[in-house]
């Protein structure tokens, strides 16, 4: 990439000179027109066009709403009741439409699979110039000229869809960049990557704000955002509570209570601020679950090798590595929804090779990323009873126990669909849990969750093991995964690298960085 | 290389004449042209999977058409689906549904029609992965969506979550379309579509040959 050193994130007093790009005033919006829930409520702010901003808050606090009105999706994708003014390079927003503010406020949303719709990485930079009516010689210049800014000039020929979460990130800010924006608007931009993806996409913004474009962050993750930016403000109840520099609005307290992640930091490992139970108590008896020797291929491609482990009851085992080391596929193999090549998983001594995926439930449940995937009933109740119902096993005592334990007697009747994100996931967790197996494994269970849900899961991580199950997740979550799980399995290219304690493994920031999982430090 | 609408006038011209074959001979050679030319582009694999989907529905129309006017105008019949579909098979495998869309645009097509048609390919890909997980994330919790007649008992469990996974998709889409811009008028091509002389030399000849056959006393 381009030697260009980033200037350093614009000084509060720097830029006050500059004039006001995006201002909002006494700003009130809400979805619903009638009875009107206010998701922003008396708005008013004031973003310089130069800036590295930063918007943070809990779920469900207004953020992603804050930025879908820089460039007027709010109010004109949306509809609802929008009070108050916004406005945009001068321009109030609801006077005008999306279509003339999108070259200026370039937008990147949360998912790249439905931002990327094109057959190339290249004609995915072309689409937005392509609705400017740039003439062909001036996009032929700034299409390679872009990609080659944001390191990505041998994906141009690539379908967005086959690339990784972090490359699909970076061509979707790059068809953005292309338009020559004022300010980039990102929405949670590292919710699905690994510590080495946003290691890459830091770096990209801090050069294109290092040449002038504004950057506009929308995190909870405070670990890769609150360093470069100049400027943030904390959202709660789509209310601005406090605005100034992270480095003074970063406190404990503040990450309390706005549900933030600070994150594992290299300069101080805080391994598990309360005591965990330990897992090496039960190691004499019959493990659990035993994986021998697997090996999995996909076209020739070595996707498992030689995995092998053996995990006892009431561990709490997490699977750690960088995206595609091969995690998912591993937590497949432990319920059948994959089978190894080579190789065998024994569940309490037995082999699982015969048995169907919808039996092994009973002793494995599984959780997968997106909750989205499996709900189908019309309430909360009907969704965590439908596994045990299916496979006759319904002990109605346990059942009232989960939904106890998870919180969810508030959410019974309602309908799945319409939860937030957090309550989603612990409504899937629950109806993992539902059938009573020994084991629960959990894909990426924080991903995209904030810091009032990772310390409640935390909590009911400890329930269930103390209940005498087993619990395995995969993640790329250091500081979860630290706080949650005294084993770790650090995975790389379809490989178990390390398997040992996070106190050991941990202070190895040389071996984070190698396996992906470290954000790499080179200046 | 040649424009892509010329390539759909030749694949047009093809059809026609397949259309107007009516003896076994005539659609065998025009089957077997296409044949040899799917080999020389060497998508001869991406056809033998095509063909696993394609072969039992010419088989059900050649059966129906037995059934109703006898076994020779039904072997006819599936022959000549099977030879129509490889036609645009070939055109397919040398044109991408992109640079169609865009051919068309310039020839009248409003935008968004030839958007829809080629997006809707390139996501077709991505439904299939949301159905892989939404099979996967229901067995594993014990709903049994292993493939047979159980199965179909469950079946709101497999289709809910789909549909209501692709309108969500749908929906992100067109914010995300929105923020780039679709829909503004004026609109330019990053790629060129140009019929040169040598589209228009090649279009001649495809008209001569189809018209030659057709009128010539030999029947097809």
């Amino acid at each position: 990439m381009n030697s260009e050193k980033p200037e350093s994130p614009a000084e509060p007093g720097k830029a006050a000179s500059a004039e006001n790009f995006i201002l909002t005033e006494q700003l009130r919006y809400s979805y619903k027109k009638a009875p009107p829930d206010w998701k922003l409520n008396q708005m008013d702010l004031a973003i310089q066009g130069n800036e590295y901003f930063l918007i943070a808050g809990p779920s469900g606090s207004g953020k992603s709403t804050l930025c879908r009105t820089f460039n007027g999706l709010i109010p004109h994708f949306y509809g609802g009741l929008l009070e108050g003014r916004v406005q945009v390079g001068g321009r109030n927003t609801a006077e005008w439409t999306v279509g003339d503010f999108f070259s200026q406020v370039g937008m990147v949303f949360q998912n790249p699979e439905s931002q990327l719709f094109n057959r190339t990485v290249e004609n995915e930079l072309a689409f937005g110039l392509e609705s400017l009516g740039i003439p062909r010689q001036e996009m032929k210049r700034r299409v390679p000229n872009t990609a080659q800014k944001l390191g990505i000039t041998h994906l141009l020929n690539r379908d967005p869809h086959s690339l990784s979460g972090g490359e699909q990130q970076l061509a979707s800010i790059a068809a953005m960049l292309c338009l020559k924006p004022k300010v980039l608007v990102l929405d949670e931009p590292y919710a699905n990557l690994d510590p080495a993806h946003v290691g890459r996409v830091r770096k990209a913004l801090r050069n294109i704000h290092g040449r002038g474009t504004g950057i506009i962050i929308a995190e909870h993750r405070m670990n890769y955002t609150a360093p470069d930016a100049g400027r943030m403000i904390l959202v709660d109840q789509g209310r601005i509570k406090e605005d100034g520099p992270p480095s003074f609005l970063l406190t404990s307290k503040n990450a309390d209570r706005f549900g933030l992640t600070l994150g594992w930091k290299a300069e101080n490992p805080r391994v598990a601020d309360r005591p965990l139970p330990g897992n090496s108590n039960e190691r004499n008896r019959t493990p659990v679950l035993t994986a021998e020797d697997i090996t999995y291929k996909v076209g020739g491609r070595m996707v498992l090798d030689r995995i092998r482990f053996a995990i006892h009851r009431g561990e709490s085992v997490a699977v750690l590595g960088a995206n595609g080391a091969g995690k998912t596929t591993l937590l497949k193999h432990l319920n059948g929804l994959v089978r190894p090549a080579k190789g065998r998983i024994r569940l309490l001594g037995e082999s699982i090779r015969n048995r169907k995926v919808s039996q092994l439930a009973r002793q494995v449940g599984m959780a997968f990323q997106n909750p989205a995937g499996q709900f189908f009933k019309l309430t909360v109740q009907e969704e965590i009873l439908a596994g045990p119902r299916a496979m006759d096993c319904l002990d109605e005592a346990w059942i009232e126990e989960i939904i106890r334990l998870f919180e969810l007697v508030p959410l019974l009747n309602r309908s799945p669909f319409r939860l937030s994100g957090g309550e989603k996931k612990r409504v899937a967790f629950a109806a993992a849990l539902a059938a009573k197996p020994d084991i629960l494994v959990m894909d990426e269970p924080t991903a995209g969750q904030d810091g009032h849900f990772r310390s409640s899961l935390g909590g009911l991580l400890s329930e269930i093991r103390s209940r005498g199950r087993t619990v395995i997740f995969a993640t790329h979550d250091l500081a979860f995964a630290a706080e949650n799980s005294p084993r770790w399995l650090v995975m790389q290219e379809g490989r178990i690298v390390r398997d040992d304690s996070p106190e050991t493994i941990l202070p190895d920031i040389r071996f984070l960085e190698k396996v992906g999982l470290h954000e790499t430090v080179r200046k | 290389m040649l424009d892509p609408r010329t390539k759909l006038i030749l694949v047009i011209h093809y059809a026609v004449l397949v259309v107007a074959s009516g003896r076994l001979p005539s659609l065998a050679t025009e089957w077997a042209v296409l044949i040899g030319f799917i080999l020389i582009m060497r998508r001869l694999k991406a056809y033998g999977r095509w063909l696993r989907l394609v072969l039992p529905m010419a088989l059900f129309f050649g059966a129906v058409t037995a059934w109703s006017a006898g076994a020779p105008a039904g072997i006819l019949a599936g022959l000549k689906l099977l030879t129509l579909t490889t036609a645009f098979f070939a055109f397919f495998a040398v044109t991408l549904p992109e640079d169609l869309g865009n051919a068309l645009v310039k020839m009248g097509l409003p935008y968004s029609a030839a958007f829809v048609t080629t997006t809707a390919m390139q996501f077709v890909p991505v439904i299939g992965r949301k159905a892989r997980g939404v099979i996967a994330a229901q067995q594993a919790r014990g709903i049994p969506l292993e493939p047979g007649l159980y199965a179909l008992r469950h079946y709101p469990a497999f289709l809910a979550p789909l549909l209501l996974q692709a309108f969500q998709l749908a929906e992100e889409l067109a914010e995300a379309l929105e923020a780039r811009g679709f829909g503004r008028p004026g609109r330019s091509f990053y790629k060129e579509y140009r019929l040169r002389a040598r589209d228009w030399i090649v279009m001649g000849i495809g008209a001569a040959v189809t018209a030659a056959v057709l009128m010539s006393p030999f029947r097809l």
